[in-house]
């Protein structure tokens, strides 16, 4: 999960290096898949996060007057996300090192 | 010659302390002397009033007292008026009785002021303050006859309230109706239940605090400014972004908005990094910082005025009252910095409500590049540098702190060195953490203060690590009865090299004695998938009580 969380990551950081303008299709593609990662990991929340980006940076293609308030309010939730994510994962992976001291120990 | 009904119940009432109230007890005594040297006055009465003539003098006493006159050119209660008062009163004992016994008085006049109106003149600040004042105990009201004498120690000034308010005096010796009467006044009607703390602790926050209006109109800017900003993306944007964004801080600031201030400042960092191509730059970094101006920004467009006031915080955290503290020094450390401020910081265990404190004795540094040298700190009137009092029990009176615990140097607050203390008879053992888990799930929370994360671990044994040469770290494990680990460790730095040499030695006595265990204080924090300690403090000589 931790992979997925900083690929999440790295794709939204890719877009705010990139920007919106210079974000083709394939952007949206590759949310599209990290949404489907998401999806069989369990964060169901972060999947409908990015299916919601995708599907915004794939209208904003075909818009003419473009308002870009709404994308950035997805991308900035879904940034928050993989914050509270890493966050819970960090406290699952110390609790899971001591279990396997625990027992390691006890072998 | 008789007097008039309204004059003689006046001087019945008038004791002493109303006639210190009214004056001062310096002019009580003149005239009480000047009484006694004077030749018979001449009594004349006219309507309502008495005029008294003394000599060159003619006083004219009317009720209420406070509004008599006098031909000298005083403005306030003069040694005259008092004197006339004084022998009105010895004529009227040596008259036969008034017909009505002087009714006892019952404030009647400072009981109909109205609360609220005495709130608006305060304010929403000072009524904060005193209501917290009040929770803390310190106002002190001595009702005496016809006098209600209030002291209030944190500003400081004594009011003597009098029937009617109007000649109330105050030791500002302001005439009229000053912050301090109100302040005072306002503490007698909470004394006497005329006012509802609750009601008046309502008015506060709506007095204060960023309007909506204006934190809506910035907001909506920065948003939109955010935005522009993604579209065009960070590769494309020009250096003068950074302006941009300060600019947007500075709005926030005129919009009271300082958490958004904050979160645009830190922003402001992320692209001046960028783009003089810092190694520090990190594009996590910018994300989370882009992300957070930007939530704060469109949470607070639209949010209700106690929300926006949650979300817009405070500029500066306000020193309450905190009353008496008792305080244990455990320890110190220097810090230098990458903050802008360089200084000691000292953590005190309060023995009363078994919590720590902590105290900041820093100064800035981004003006001379480094801190000026200068003496260790003694606040509060202490009798020797706060670093001498390492391991000495200190009380405190009228100490004041910020919700984080951090201290103030007020000279209003004073202190008292108890002596030399072992930190075990001080600090009870229950306060010391054994298990890790504890630590894990409340002194670690990403994002804490530092205070909420300070903790003393004792651990069930300790395994010093070879110094890393690579990482240039020193680092010890500390494991709990249940075998979690927690790791103590320290990058090495100039700053930092006492720390290592102090660990050093007691990895060194540790392998000479591994079943010895020392009680570790310091912060703790994550780190990857380890819990982390960073050490304050080390007590090899710590004896536990079952």
């Amino acid at each position: 999960m931790k992979e997925l969380l900083q690929e999440i990551q790295q794709a939204l950081a890719d877009l705010l290096r990139s920007g919106l303008d210079a974000a083709g299709p394939t952007a949206a593609d590759r949310l599209r898949r990290l949404a489907d990662r998401c999806e069989d990991t369990g964060l169901h929340t972060g999947a409908a996060l990015l299916t919601q980006l995708a599907g915004q940076l794939e209208a904003r293609a075909h818009a003419i007057h473009k308002n870009d308030l709404p994308l950035t309010q997805t991308l900035c939730r879904l940034a928050r996300y993989c914050e509270l994510c890493e966050e819970k994962e960090q406290e699952q992976a110390i609790l899971r090192r001591w279990r396997e001291q625990q027992t390691g120990g006890a072998l | 010659m008789t007097l008039p009904q309204s004059l003689a119940a006046a001087l019945a009432a008038a004791d002493e302390a109303y006639l210190i109230g009214l004056s001062n007890k310096g002019t009580v005594n003149r005239a009480k002397k000047d009484l006694t040297a004077l030749a018979a006055p001449q009594l004349q009465v006219e309507g309502q009033e008495a005029e008294v003539r003394m000599g060159d003098v003619v006083c004219r006493i009317r009720a209420p007292l406070g509004d008599s006159s006098c031909s000298c050119p005083s403005s306030g209660i003069c040694r005259h008026r008092i004197a006339a008062i004084l022998w009105l009163q010895g004529m009227s004992q040596d008259a036969p009785a008034p017909d009505t016994a002087p009714a006892a008085l019952d404030f009647s006049g400072l009981r109909a002021v109205e609360p609220q109106k005495l709130a608006r003149q305060l304010g929403a600040r000072r009524l904060t303050e005193l209501l917290e004042h009040r929770k803390a105990g310190e106002p002190v009201i001595r009702p005496g006859g016809s006098t209600i004498t209030v002291e209030l120690p944190w500003i400081p000034a004594t009011v003597r309230l009098l029937e009617p308010l109007e000649h109330s005096s105050c030791s500002c010796h302001s005439q009229g109706l000053c912050m301090h009467k109100a302040q005072a006044l306002l503490c007698w009607q909470l004394d006497q239940g005329l006012a509802d703390p609750d009601a008046l602790a309502a008015l506060c926050p709506a007095q204060e605090g960023p309007d909506p209006e204006t934190a809506r109109q910035v907001c909506g800017e920065i948003c939109r400014t955010l935005t522009a900003q993604l579209s065009t993306g960070l590769s494309r944007l020009p250096p003068e972004t950074c302006e941009t964004v300060e600019r947007l801080a500075a709005l926030a600031h005129t919009a009271s908005l300082a958490s958004l201030e904050r979160a645009l400042r830190a922003l402001q960092e992320e692209y001046a990094a960028c783009f003089a191509r810092s190694a520090a730059f990190r594009d996590s970094g910018f994300l989370r910082r882009f992300s957070r101006a930007f939530q704060l920004a469109a949470a607070m467009e639209w949010a209700d005025p106690p929300l926006l006031q949650a979300l817009a915080g405070k500029f500066r955290e306000d020193y309450l009252p905190a009353g008496r503290l008792e305080l244990y020094l455990l320890g110190y450390r220097d810090v230098t910095g990458q903050s802008g401020y360089a200084g000691t910081i000292y953590y005190f265990w309060e023995r009363g409500a078994k919590r720590f404190y902590t105290y900041s004795d820093l100064r800035p540094t981004f003006y001379e590049g480094s801190a000026r040298r200068r003496t260790d700190a003694a606040p509060w009137g202490l009798p020797c540098t706060l670093r001498q009092a390492w391991k000495h029990a200190l009380d405190l009176t009228n100490a004041r702190a910020n919700a984080e615990g951090g201290l103030s140097a007020t000279t209003r607050c004073t202190g008292a060195l108890l002596g030399e203390l072992s930190p075990d008879a001080v600090v009870p053992s229950q306060a010391l953490c054994t298990d890790f888990s504890v630590l894990l799930d409340q002194y670690s929370l990403p994002g804490a203060p530092e205070v909420e994360r300070l903790a003393l671990v004792l651990p069930a044994r300790c395994e010093p690590q070879p110094y890393d040469r690579v990482r240039q770290t020193f680092s010890l494990r500390l494991l709990d009865s249940e075998g979690r680990d927690l790791w103590v460790e320290v990058r090495y730095k100039k700053q930092e090299q006492p720390v290592v040499e102090t660990l050093e030695r007691l990895a060194r006595r540790l392998a000479g004695h591994p079943e010895q265990r020392p009680v570790f204080f310091g912060s703790v924090y994550r780190e990857g998938d380890r819990l982390l300690l960073y050490p304050i403090e080390v007590f090899t000589e710590w004896e536990v009580q079952p």
